[in-house]
């Protein structure tokens, strides 16, 4: 236990499962003791929660978002690979410069040209959220593939590759289980934006719609409850796609322990 | 012991580099030639030897064909200017495909060696027994000790058919024992084909002469710029070419401050 506190000391499984339910009984209780009539309690958020989760209001609103979500990252992740693999040709490599650059653009200014350009609801947000993912992905990417050491070049030109050969090996191949990282790392981005698009369109429903609802009516007990309902999904899929890395990839698994 | 020198199989002349304004390589001119002994396959074995930070790891990349000089050329094969895959090169770290396993970074090499076509497996896991690697194949590098890397970067180059292996700094960092099974295997590698030759870039003086039958020593003369190949010692003209316990001899430790004095 007196590791716990001792600078880079070590510690193993159940002094650690120790540490975090005592972290967390800390919070509640720091919580509890802090709010006031205004803000509920962390005994009031659990009841709510309970009933969210026993409502199929809340999980219809999840697979909408879920759903969402997913194809977008999908969509954005396909973008994302082709320029960035071919960022290796100077062509494409201003393209996928300009895309990283993009992060600086706010959402909010292309709603209306957006909503100009699709032909629904759905096809608005699906279009926001792609818009809003691709830079920070292209951005990751980037940096992976400027990062590769020469040697992962030069060994395939000592084995004889063509140039494409090389692009094959070393990005596509090379670097699959870099790319499952990103989009391991970047959905936290899109999970964040899913609650922003849903509000500009509200019809289709979603998460992020129901949580603006509560909001609007300062409904701050299932404001909350959502908020914690988001934050577990978040990290089930961050988990899912640690596993899903490892899976398909076996050697990820040597390289050092994500965060 | 009877052996004679015949065709040149690589040729440096004239080469030059330069940083900018700074000279790193200065008019290295040297031939390597097929030794032949009778009665057996005897491969070349090359030593390039000279300080730390001296431009051999850049006189490595010129001769791999990674690199180009500012001027002169690298030919082999008759006056043909040597590129990139013409060579088989172990890196300093044994580079591997770490997300391939060893069998299929193995694979992909005898892959691209025409001779082996329709034969790539067989190769594979001859090449895996004779270098101590077969139940190695199915792991992946990370899985490996530096021994078993340097081994299987070996066999991958050697798939890939070409008659020259360089090799950078192939001793550095090696344990004793672990030194003793690279310098046979090295060995073996230079006995397994007539015109197999490998080009050793090292700072190991004393490993480097004991398995080489030339050796180029890389060094700065006074008052002039850049490195340049300051001595050529055939050590098969002195005798100490192709024994074992050399070590021990007098003329191989009399060679061994010869060289230091180069340096």
């Amino acid at each position: 236990m007196k590791h716990i506190f001792r600078p880079f000391g070590r510690v193993d499984r159940t002094t650690l499962a120790i540490m975090i339910v005592g972290q967390i009984i800390l919070a509640l209780l720091f919580w509890h003791l802090t709010s006031n009539g205004l803000i509920p309690k962390p005994l009031q958020v659990g009841k709510a929660l309970g009933a969210l989760l026993f409502s199929r209001l809340l999980w219809d609103n999840i697979i909408i978002s879920v759903l969402l979500t997913v194809k977008a990252m999908a969509i954005a992740v396909i973008i994302t690979l082709f320029f960035s693999y071919l960022s290796v040709l100077p062509f494409f490599h201003t393209i996928a410069r300009f895309l990283v650059k993009c992060r600086y653009l706010t959402l909010t200014g292309f709603i209306f040209i957006f909503t100009l350009l699709t032909q629904n609801g759905g096809q608005l947000k699906l279009s926001l959220l792609i818009f809003g993912i691709v830079p920070f992905f292209v951005t990751s990417f980037l940096a992976v593939i400027i990062s590769t050491e020469r040697q992962q070049y030069e060994l395939c030109k000592t084995l004889g590759y063509t140039n494409w050969e090389t692009l094959y090996e070393v990005v596509i191949v090379g670097k699959a289980d870099q790319v499952f990282e990103i989009v391991r790392q970047n959905f936290a981005i899109s999970w964040l934006m899913i609650t922003l698009v849903e509000g500009y369109s509200m019809g289709e429903g979603g998460i992020g719609t129901l949580l603006i609802k509560y909001n609007k009516y300062n409904d701050l007990t299932n404001v909350i409850s959502i908020q914690i309902v988001i934050f577990l999904l978040g990290l089930l899929f961050d988990y899912l796609l640690g596993t899903l890395k490892v899976w398909f990839l076996p050697y990820s698994k040597f390289e050092s322990q994500p965060l | 012991m009877e052996y004679t020198k015949t065709d040149v199989l690589l040729k440096v002349k004239d080469v030059n580099l330069f940083y900018g304004t700074k000279q790193i390589l200065r008019d290295i001119n040297f031939e390597i030639k097929d030794i032949v002994r009778p009665g057996m396959k005897q491969g070349q074995v090359v030593s390039l030897i000279g300080r730390s930070g001296i431009g051999k790891t850049q006189l490595f990349r010129i001769l791999a064909g990674l690199g180009k000089p500012s001027s002169g050329t690298v030919t082999i094969s008759k006056d043909k200017p040597v590129k990139a895959g013409d060579m088989g090169v172990v890196f300093q770290n044994y580079y591997l495909f770490e997300w391939r396993t060893v069998y299929t970074s193995l694979e992909l090499a005898a892959k691209k060696n025409p001779a082996l076509k329709g034969k790539e497996k067989e190769a594979i896991y001859k090449y895996a027994e004779d270098f101590n690697l077969t139940e190695h194949l199915k792991r992946y590098p990370k899985e490996l000790s530096g021994g078993q890397r340097q081994r299987a970067s070996i066999i991958q180059q050697m798939l890939n058919g070409t008659d020259f292996l360089l090799l950078d700094e192939p001793f550095s960092g090696l344990d004793i024992l672990v030194l003793d099974r690279v310098v046979e295997l090295l060995l073996d590698v230079s006995l397994s084909d007539e015109l197999k030759t490998l080009i050793i870039v090292s700072h190991d003086i004393g490993t480097s002469v004991a398995i080489s039958d030339t050796v180029y020593v890389l060094g700065h003369e006074e008052g002039k710029p850049g490195a340049t190949i300051k001595k050529e010692i055939d050590l098969c003209a002195r005798d100490l070419a192709w024994k074992k316990n050399i070590r021990t001899e007098k003329a191989f430790i009399d060679t061994l401050q010869e060289i230091k004095a180069e340096l």
